[in-house]
């Protein structure tokens, strides 16, 4: 740039030149993108296009294109009237989440939201008739009161063997990250791997039917009795399904608790050592107030995830008949099964509802949080 | 200049660590850890062990014995067979399948990272009306179950929205595209991914942010060029949960992309080696390790992300 | 910093220009070439989900050839591919469009959610009863709207089975395939050396069981667990049972719930059922195991040998479950269960649904395909495939399986004398069919023949009132 000062009117036409190259740049950026990406879009729906260059440009696309829309509107902001553009700025970084999030989960809730009050094809106005069903039919009650256990117990121990566990590996030397890798790995399987390997642990067959291949029953045997169906004895089928669950979400739990442990200052614990502390009681008074949020974080997820619980308890067997039902599995089972559509959304909303305690708790620690920075 | 700062800041804090476990070793690593440990991955393994080894044997010793047996006679050699994983590889497609998971679990892994990121920064660091009502109603939608979304959304694919004449969503024919489940595991990952990303970028030292607006750097230059960098490690936890849900999805890819040949991904294709009756469940031990492979690598490779923290605590005060 | 902006621009605008030059055939692309705006009318009322459906489309086959058709099939995998390699000798090779079956392992849900979202093509579809919900919400295209002729597809299929896809007048489905459910199975060899005879009546078969019993072993092999669709084959006991004792036209109204569930004719079939299922030494592992047997393991005891259990009733797609080594024929074969009061065949197939997406040339033009002589004897010639057609034109040498081969001569027959029906459950509304008829089977057999009034109330007060 030149070193010379220009006249003020200069600079207000350079500036104003700037500002408009400026602009036609970034409109012309957006629209060679967007053509640009419409053009990959169809190449992508080409069935005989190279599978390879697909996956490439589709990684390209969706990697690139959303920091370009980023980009694209920071720059719109930034042509705003100074008064409002800082005003205006969160609601850029806010507002695509908002949208999508609209589109794709609060347009859904709605619309079940509607459908809860209509018939079982979702169209004749029944008013509450739904909801009395949910809360009198002993099918459904049974499914509120096993809900009701899953959210207790699965995230009592999912945490807290995430916790211990994590806790306990970060004293290791060696072998620590082995050891998380293995409580790790169930995550990794997907829910039909899962549904297998639970297979191979309750299966049951009675004597007369073949060997059993099911590794409960197999010890069980040994020890010289007759093999059971576990997932038929009631109501202990539940904490066996409930097992599932733990095994697979622990290691969430125990990856991020761990991170967030490894995250305190050594400082403080070297001190509380120093001064005589036992390992319990730092645990105790320093080690779990320093990761409370994380704690918090942790335990919304999972009591969110189990209060979603579905998968498991459909696969696993005649829930009705086994008295293993939770809300979520009669849910699909009214709306995809039996095609109740009213049912079915008042049982989704009863969900939605039930999620308002733990948001509650959530907007109070979060405000606290806020407070202490 | 804070950038540099923090970098210093970082290196002295793990070296610091390992001198303090040296002398302090009546703690670490004592018997008492160790044996708790190893019991409980012991524990912890025996329902893999047990796929794991039924997908080397054939189907009829898997049928009729229990697979903790072979371990009392592990030399059978009739016992062991690899047809399991041939016929899970040699499933029509595989590789085209392969292609097309990773098509799918990649970009909706990123995209929806990257949205959350700037709506998680917004929620801690910036200031505007509704930020905590919108903040918690993102919280609660993570209750919502996506298959009460799926047919609205899939009508919205086919054929847009329109409210009492007026288009309100065009007609994109996004179903069957790449973009459409890009969009749909945007929309279902986006809660848990603002709730953890904001976790962690809310509790990072309001100073670094403040001395940074002090220094004349605008929201989008903090956010980029600071708050992103520092947060790496809870954006490589979520890419690593994000990524193993997509790979492992099966009902979504089915809804949005379809079962057939040119767009399955490889959760269908190893679903489909199981007929609807579950004769060949056999199969499906072989298939899980398979399709386990791919997120197993991605995990070990972000895995050193971890390590450093997930809530900020290495760079406090 | 001008000069880069100026670059910048400059480098957008090549990018744009490039892009711009092969936008004439993107530019049709796109826009929804597929649909036609005429079939796009019914669509665009469902974003209002609460607008109730008038009539179906009234354009006929209206939209362009995609060039594309997927069929989604319930199918077994083995099944599965042969029928695609068929397909694509006989259609695909011949046509300017391409057939792809796909199979769902969860077929009933994605099957809602492909036809209430609109992307359906065809479907398979096991359980006619979904029909009528599904044309209530004007989700599925009636064969009158793309061209069919009734009277034609009575008389190439039967009218009794094209009836089943009825609904207001209009026809929604189009028979594709049948199988037969009313066979017994028994160990061949052994079942001879025994010295045991094939019973042509019900009470020679009671005879029979008492007979095993007496020499020392089980007659019976039951099992009913099935994960989430625990106590079907017990539905199919109670049907086939139905159909002996009251008769075809009683069944019809049993169906349709003309009669109740709990009226006397129904549970004098519940109570013969129980005495196959309650008398002592009856059943392999006794009554009240049989829910959690599954009902793929309940046939293995009757291949050892000795056999443990003689006799297993079972549709005919059981033989893909038995022991590789076991020739059909020769170590095991089947005899229809026989008659009660009344003679009576129970089959079950799929019709095949079209849904709103699925109105255009192409498909319709595969289906007309589907059904002829050729492909439908073709698919017949698969050795794994459990299937028959109900095409009339196809004859028993077709089917490369003997056993279908036999199976297919009943069946023909119980259409033509009008003793076949239909499998009840898959006929009735899915709260009962899918649901209560399934879990009071259950409860049936694990609470006693005491329980059978309280079973039978119970699906009787499940029924929906709509």
């Amino acid at each position: 740039m030149s070193e010379t000062v220009k006249p003020p009117v200069l600079q207000r036409i350079d500036h104003r030149t700037a500002t408009a190259v400026r602009v036609i740049g970034v409109v012309a950026a957006i629209f060679a993108f967007g053509f640009l990406g419409t053009r990959m879009l169809d190449f992508l729906r080409d069935d005989d296009a190279n599978r390879l260059l697909v996956v490439l440009s589709a990684i390209l696309l969706g990697v690139v294109g959303v920091f370009v829309v980023f980009w694209a509107m920071d720059q719109v902001v930034d042509w705003l009237p100074k008064k409002i553009r800082e005003g205006a700025r969160p609601y850029v970084f806010v507002g695509p989440a908002i949208v999508i999030l609209s589109v794709f989960l609060i347009y859904p809730v709605i619309n079940t939201m509607l459908i809860s009050l209509r018939d079982a094809n979702g169209q004749d106005f029944v008013g509450a008739d739904n909801y009395r069903f949910v809360f009198t039919n002993h099918s459904m009650l049974r499914a509120l009161r096993n809900t009701a256990g899953w959210v207790i117990i699965v995230p009592l121990i999912a945490v807290s063997v995430g916790l211990g566990f994590a806790t306990l590996a970060d004293r290791l030397r060696r072998g620590e990250a082995v050891a998380k890798s293995l409580i790790f790995l169930p995550m990794a399987i997907s829910f039909v791997g899962a549904a297998v390997t639970f297979r191979l642990i309750y299966s049951y067959r009675p004597s007369g039917f073949g060997t059993n291949i099911g590794l409960l029953n197999g010890i069980w045997q040994g020890l010289g009795n007759e093999p059971v169906a576990w997932l038929s004895q009631q109501p202990w089928n539940n904490l066996f399904l409930m097992v599932i669950m733990v095994w697979m979400q622990t290691g969430f739990a125990m990856v991020v608790l761990s991170s967030a442990i490894k995250a305190i200052p050594t400082e403080i614990i070297e001190a509380a050592r120093i001064d005589g502390a036992s390992e319990w009681r730092i645990f105790r008074y320093v080690t779990v107030p320093s990761i409370l949020p994380t704690i918090v974080v942790v335990t919304t997820y999972m009591v969110i995830n189990a209060m979603k619980v579905f998968d498991i308890v459909f696969v696993m067997g005649n829930a009705e008949t086994n008295g293993t039902e939770v809300v979520a599995e009669r849910m699909i089972r009214w709306y995809f099964i039996s095609n109740h559509d009213g049912r079915a959304a008042a049982i989704a909303v009863v969900l939605f509802l039930a999620v308002i305690p733990v948001m509650v708790w959530n907007v109070r620690k979060f405000r606290q949080q806020e407070a202490m920075r | 200049m804070t950038l540099a700062v923090v970098g210093e800041q970082k290196q002295p804090r793990r070296r610091a660590r390992r001198g303090a476990d040296e002398t302090v070793g009546v703690t670490s690593g004592g018997w008492f850890v160790k044996i708790t440990i190893a019991v409980v991955v012991l524990i912890w393994m025996v329902p893999a062990v047990g796929v794991l080894v039924t997908s080397f044997r054939t189907e009829a010793v898997s049928n009729r014995t229990g697979w903790w047996t072979m371990f009392a006679h592990p030399f059978r050699t009739s016992e062991w067979t690899l047809q399991n994983y041939r016929e899970a590889l040699g499933t029509g497609g595989f590789k085209s399948a392969f292609l097309n998971s990773l098509a799918v679990a990649i970009p909706s892994t990123v995209i929806p990272i990257v949205i959350a990121a700037f709506a998680a920064y917004a929620f801690s660091w910036m200031s505007f009306r509704g930020r905590h009502v919108m903040f918690v109603l993102v919280v609660g939608l993570m209750v919502v179950p996506l298959q009460m979304a799926l047919i609205p959304i899939l009508r919205l694919y086919t054929s847009g929205a329109s409210l009492g004449g007026l288009r309100v969503f065009p007609d994109l024919e996004l179903n069957g595209t790449f973009l459409g489940i890009w969009l749909a595991h945007t929309g279902f990952g986006l809660p848990l991914a603002t709730y953890l990303l904001r976790n962690y970028i809310g509790s990072l030292p309001s100073s670094i942010i403040e001395s940074a607006q002090i220094d004349g750097a605008d929201h989008f230059t903090i956010f980029w060029r600071l708050v992103v960098p520092l947060s790496v490690p809870a954006l490589a936890a979520f890419a690593i949960f994000q990524f193993l849900w997509v790979w492992n999805d099966l009902l979504v890819a089915y809804v949005f992309l379809g079962g057939t040949r040119d767009t399955r991904v490889i959760t269908i294709a190893l679903a489909n080696l199981v007929g609807s009756r579950g004769e060949n469940w056999y199969l499906l031990t072989s298939a899980a390790f398979i399709s386990m492979a791919l997120p197993l690598v991605v995990f070990f490779s972000l895995q050193r992300y971890f390590v450093r923290g997930l809530t900020a605590g290495s760079v406090k005060g | 910093m001008m000069k880069r902006r100026i670059l910048v621009s400059i480098a957008s605008l090549a990018l744009l220009a490039a892009a711009c030059g092969s936008d004439e055939k993107e530019g049709a692309g796109t826009t929804p070439a597929t649909a036609a705006p005429t079939t796009a009318a019914p669509q665009s009322t469902t974003a209002e989900t609460t607008a109730p459906e008038t009539s179906p489309p009234a354009t006929s086959g209206g939209g362009e050839n995609t060039g594309k058709v997927v069929l989604l099939s319930a199918g077994e995998p083995e099944e599965t591919d042969a029928y695609q390699k068929i397909f694509d000798e006989l259609i695909n090779a011949k046509t300017d469009y391409n057939i792809e079956v796909v199979s769902a392992g969860d077929f009933e849900q994605q099957f809602q959610i492909q036809a209430e979202g609109g992307t359906l093509d065809v479907a398979a579809v096991p359980q006619p009863g979904a029909i009528p919900a599904l044309a209530e919400k004007g989700q599925i295209v009636s064969l009158e709207t793309m061209g069919f002729n009734i009277d034609d597809l009575n008389a190439l299929l039967g009218e009794s089975f094209v009836a089943l896809g009825e609904y207001n007048g209009q026809h929604y489905g189009l028979p594709t395939n049948i199988n037969l459910k009313s066979m017994v199975w028994y160990p061949k060899t052994a079942f001879d050396a025994a010295g045991y005879k094939v019973p042509t009546t019900w009470d020679e078969l009671i005879a029979l069981s008492d007979q095993i019993v007496a020499d020392g072993s089980t007659p019976w092999c039951v099992g009913f667990e099935s994960g989430g669709a625990t106590g079907w084959p017990a539905t199919d006991w109670m049907e086939d049972i139905m159909l002996r004792t009251a008769g075809a036209s009683v069944y019809d109204q049993w169906v349709k719930h003309e009669i109740p569930f709990n009226d006397p004719a129904v549970k004098k079939a519940g109570e013969v059922f129980g005495q196959i299922m309650f008398t002592d030494g009856y059943v392999l592992g006794g009554a009240e195991n049989t829910p959690d047997i599954a009902f793929g393991d309940a046939p293995g005891p009757m291949f050892e040998n000795p056999p443990k259990c003689w006799l297993h009733r079972q549709a005919s797609f059981i033989n893909s479950f038995f022991p590789e080594t076991a020739k059909a024929g020769v170590d095991y074969d089947w005899f229809p269960l026989p008659p009660i009061d009344q003679e009576g065949t129970l089959y079950a197939g799929e019709l095949s649904v079209v849904g709103t997406n699925g109105n255009r040339p192409e498909v319709i033009d595969f289906l007309k395909r589907f059904i002829a002589q050729d492909v439908q004897c073709a698919m017949g010639g698969v050795q794994a495939s459990s299937r028959i057609s109900p095409n009339v034109e196809v004859g028993e040498s077709c089917y490369a399986n003997e056993i279908l081969a036999k199976a297919s001569g009943i069946l023909t027959d119980a259409l033509k004398t009008g003793t076949g029906r239909f499998d009840a459950s898959d006929l009735m509304p899915a709260e009962v069919g899918s649901g209560s008829f399934w879990t009071e089977m259950v409860n049936y057999v694990k609470n006693g023949p005491d329980y059978l009034d309280t079973a039978l109330k119970n699906i009787e007060d499940s029924w929906p009132t709509s």
